[in-house]
């Protein structure tokens, strides 16, 4: 029994507390109802549909603060079209339509290329470098590796990949272009630059896959499949140019063809490849 | 009548001043080294803070005198303050998105946080504290503390506007300058502690 009175004594004490704290809720929650109707904010349904259509990464590459202020910013000014080099054509298209717009010009979709083509076999290093395993504290020692323009094979542009298309297969950094999104972020990762961005115009991109800028026989003598600056490539295309021992294609002029393959086949080092999706 | 309105100036000046929440009770401190970064968005800010803490002062000094006190239920006063708080917080949120957006998106997380910001359920406990037993005097209080943030965090906003052009050493730059900032800012503030008694 006395157990029974306590709890009534509890219980007649309390519930006046949780009336009370019950009715400010509710009239605050009614309060609030009626403000929320009262100041409702419209907002614009094209905004939200750019926003679907876009690839909702926050990668950045637009130059925007993510993908909502990119979507807002382009339904306020449609001239932005065409910023997002990870939705590529098909998001641009989409918010074109959303905006009633035709999408005009070309819009071809930049992706990078890792010009090297050195493997583990290819190359020569001076030295065994035991340091912190990164490329960008491997590049500030000089001797390390005995080309100062190849792959450090540690992986910084790995490490930055937010997709997973980087790796590091026999020492040479790769791009898989089925997840490659052209988010520049390996661009910016290399401490070596020799990833650039290039215009896809083709699902396979011919390219002169070397940066080396030492003299034929200094190249020949440190890697195996460098780019030596004997200008047979340039003999087939005008697309190609030597300047300082170094071949370079001319991306904007390429169209897969005879000339090119030609070029590719008498390469005498094998450094012109292609690159892009199987 | 004159003393009565005298007594009001005093308890202004009082929690602006000598009593202010930032300063000398330490309260607040998030949103004041957090949003002053820059002075407009610094007195947005104040202003949020001024707003809420008018509102949530006045209606948590009418539910304890008219509500709480009378019928002994002094026990659920802090659940009751949160509750006020909360959703006046609630009301500027949408008044803001309505008629300042761009206001509205640069405060962020900050404009919910104002839920939390320990200034203003300090404020509604001093009122409960210091014995406030005058209508008039509790709505003053109210808005000199949310004066008072604002002074504080506008000040605060000022001085770091000018750091960004200073030459800091590497290793203070950044939060830890602002700390010892606001550290001098309540030293000085200290002085006027004998101000009024």
């Amino acid at each position: 029994m006395m157990i029974l009175a306590d709890i009534i004594t509890l219980w007649n004490s309390a519930w006046p507390a949780g009336v009370t704290t019950l009715a400010l809720g509710l009239g605050f929650s009614i309060a609030l109802l009626i403000a929320d109707r009262k100041l409702k904010v419209e907002m614009d349904p094209k905004i939200e549909q750019a926003y679907a259509a876009l690839p909702r990464i926050d990668c950045g590459t637009c130059g925007f603060a993510g993908c909502s202020a990119y979507a807002k910013a382009v339904v306020a000014n449609p001239e932005l079209l065409g910023k997002c080099s990870p939705g590529g054509a098909a998001a641009t298209a989409k918010i074109a339509e959303i905006l009633s717009l035709k999408a005009s010009g070309s819009n071809i979709p930049a992706r990078p290329i890792v010009h090297c083509t050195g493997r583990t076999e290819d190359k020569t290093l001076f030295a065994k470098y035991d340091g912190i395993p990164t490329c960008t504290s491997a590049n500030a020692l000089s001797n390390v590796q005995a080309c100062k323009f190849g792959c450090l094979s540690f992986g910084d542009c790995v490490a930055s990949c937010k997709f997973g298309a980087m790796k590091i297969i026999d020492g040479l950094a790769t791009v898989n272009y089925e997840k490659c999104t052209g988010c520049t972020a390996c661009v910016k990762a290399c401490p070596r630059g020799i990833i650039e961005m290039v215009p896809f115009a083709y699902d396979k991109m011919m390219t002169v896959a070397c940066r080396s800028v030492e003299s034929g026989k200094d190249t020949k003598a440190f890697c195996k499949v460098g780019c030596i600056g004997c200008k047979l490539c340039t003999k087939q295309s005008e697309a190609f140019v030597v300047n300082n021992n170094l071949a370079k294609l001319d991306y904007a002029k390429y169209q897969p063809g005879e000339a090119f393959e030609t070029a590719m086949n008498k390469c005498p080092t094998k450094v012109i490849v292609y690159r892009g999706k199987k | 009548m004159s003393d009565y309105i005298i007594g009001l100036l005093m308890g202004f000046i009082s929690i602006v001043i000598v009593n202010n929440l930032v300063f000398t009770k330490f309260l607040g401190t998030c949103p004041y080294l957090g949003v002053s970064g820059r002075l407009d968005m610094a007195f947005g800010m104040g202003m949020a803070v001024t707003f809420v803490i008018t509102l949530a002062g006045v209606l948590t000094w009418l539910i304890d005198h008219m509500i709480l006190i009378p019928n002994n239920l002094i026990i659920v006063q802090y659940i009751c303050y949160i509750l006020v708080i909360a959703g006046a917080v609630q009301l500027v949120e949408m008044y803001l998105r309505k008629f300042f957006p761009s206001l509205y998106e640069s405060f962020g997380i900050f404009l919910p946080l104002i839920t939390t910001n320990c200034a203003i359920l300090g404020l509604c406990i001093f009122l409960f504290v210091w014995n406030v037993n005058n209508f008039a005097e509790a709505a003053v209080l109210s808005f000199g503390a949310g004066i008072g943030f604002t002074l504080a965090i506008c000040i605060m906003a000022g001085i770091r506007e000018q750091l960004k052009f200073s030459d800091v050493p590497k290793s203070l730059e950044g939060a830890p300058i602002t700390l010892i900032t606001a550290g001098l800012l309540t030293l000085a503030f200290m002085g006027f502690a004998g101000m009024i008694k």
